[in-house]
């Protein structure tokens, strides 16, 4: 197995393995998101296009083809209609989620060729207080653990399922939305950007989300706000993890809602290495005249780096010794990387 | 019937379809890149433009367009500049 990463873009799909950049593959198409499913080496890719729609697509041959999911549909008596998919995400047994807006999940139990909605999200009891964010009601975060299912959707706020799907409860206290000045701690309708479940601490949840960073001990029935400690903004979209230590986290604030710049004129990265508490800024090999934007999907790990892709095009890698160096450039507005293993 | 490239792209290389349909929901609905011209409640997509000789068939009438068996039928997105 080698290492490589799977960069999305507004015009096709890039792969970046061992310093060359293959690609782009599925030539038109914005890729939101794609994963290497490890258990068989099959690519997915969520692919949208403003003519043509939102779609899955597969490849088995290392992305020489591709097939694309058959129709997506949501159910006519919903009234809604799929207007993007977003995440795709492998369960631990054989099936595929798919998350997409306008905030629907889908499961694929036949490697990708047919997707069915979850009911329990689409006719979710508060599903009339949600709302679409700036970049759609986008079902963004599928994350998987302790048995238990996370969605995020924005803006309507995070929601763990504990029965396969079937069932959801919003899990969004402590989280606030200060768009709503009247209430600001809603039941549901916090714009969370970003939600991951740390693969080695039970109940540990981290967020990014529209109104500061969060992280939850407890499954996500609390959480706790992480800023004023170090933290130039709490705006911003992407976070990653360090699956080796779970106080551990990256974020790349923004100036705010009005203006979704990085912070200070320059490109920070600000690494946490005690839960949040406290905030330090990574600046080594990372541009310091720099006004650039990074989408909810743009940073990923592994054991041993932290990736982050921009709309600028440029990649940049976080290696051990915690330097940063651009390992792409000249790429499409980036919208998502992610790590796969390239049998 | 003829498709721009990305859409023959996804229908395995082919740009260039027959078809006996009667109307043009017909032959749309029989191409393997149905879904993507026609959304989910069937409804051809905003940005997609269909043309029987020539002729918009929103013009006509849209996807109940009759076809008498000559005609040529050409897809295409519709013009749509900006930031993407």
């Amino acid at each position: 197995m080698s290492r490589e990463l799977l960069v999305g873009t507004r015009k096709g799909l890039f792969v970046l393995r061992d310093g060359t950049v293959e690609g782009p593959l599925l030539t038109g198409w914005q890729i939101y998101h794609a994963i290497r499913d490890r258990r068989d080496g099959a690519l997915y890719a969520a692919s949208n296009h403003f003519v043509y729609g939102a779609t899955v697509h597969r490849s088995s041959d290392d992305g020489q083809t591709w097939e694309r999911a058959e129709e997506l549909g949501l159910p006519e008596e919903s009234g809604l209609k799929l207007n993007a998919t977003w995440h795709v995400e492998r369960g631990p047994g054989s099936e595929l989620w798919l998350g997409g807006d306008p905030g629907v999940l889908f499961r694929s139990d036949d490697g990708g060729t047919t997707f069915e909605p979850i009911a329990g999200l689409v006719e979710h009891p508060t599903r009339d207080r949600w709302q679409p964010g700036a970049g759609g009601m986008c079902c963004h975060s599928i994350q998987i653990a302790d048995g238990k299912l996370y969605a995020a959707i924005s803006a309507a706020g995070s929601f763990r399922s504990e029965d396969g799907g079937e069932s959801w409860t919003p899990i969004n206290q402590g989280v606030a939305a200060d768009f709503f000045p009247d209430n600001p701690f809603p039941e549901v309708g916090q714009c969370v950007h970003k939600l991951l479940a740390h693969p080695a601490r039970e109940g540990r949840l981290w967020q990014q989300n529209h109104c500061g960073v969060y992280r939850s001990d407890d499954h996500g029935d609390t959480w706790e706000r992480l800023e004023g400690n170090g933290l130039p903004s709490g705006f911003g979209f992407p976070i990653a993890l360090d699956p080796a230590d779970p106080d551990v986290a990256y974020v790349v604030p923004e100036e705010g809602a009005e203006n979704r710049v990085t912070c200070d004129g320059r490109l920070g990265v600000y690494r946490t290495g005690d839960g949040g508490a406290n905030w330090t800024l990574e600046e080594t090999g990372l541009p310091d005249r720099a006004w650039l934007a990074v989408m909810r999907e743009g940073m990923a790990f592994d054991d041993t780096r932290v990736y982050l892709g921009m709309q600028s095009g440029s990649v940049f890698a976080r290696g051990e010794d915690g330097a940063w160096s651009e390992v792409a450039r000249d790429l499409p507005p980036i919208l998502s990387v992610e790590v796969g293993d390239w049998p | 019937m003829l498709l721009p490239s990305l859409l023959a792209a996804e229908a395995g290389g082919r740009g260039r379809f027959e078809t006996d349909a009667g109307t043009i929901a017909e032959a749309l609905r029989a191409l393997p890149v149905a879904d993507l011209l026609l959304d989910e409640r069937g409804e051809l997509r905003p940005l997609v433009n269909v043309y029987v000789d020539g002729i918009d068939v929103r013009e006509r009438e849209g996807l109940e367009t009759r076809l008498d068996g000559p005609e040529k039928i050409r897809v295409l997105a519709a013009i749509a500049g900006g930031w993407l």
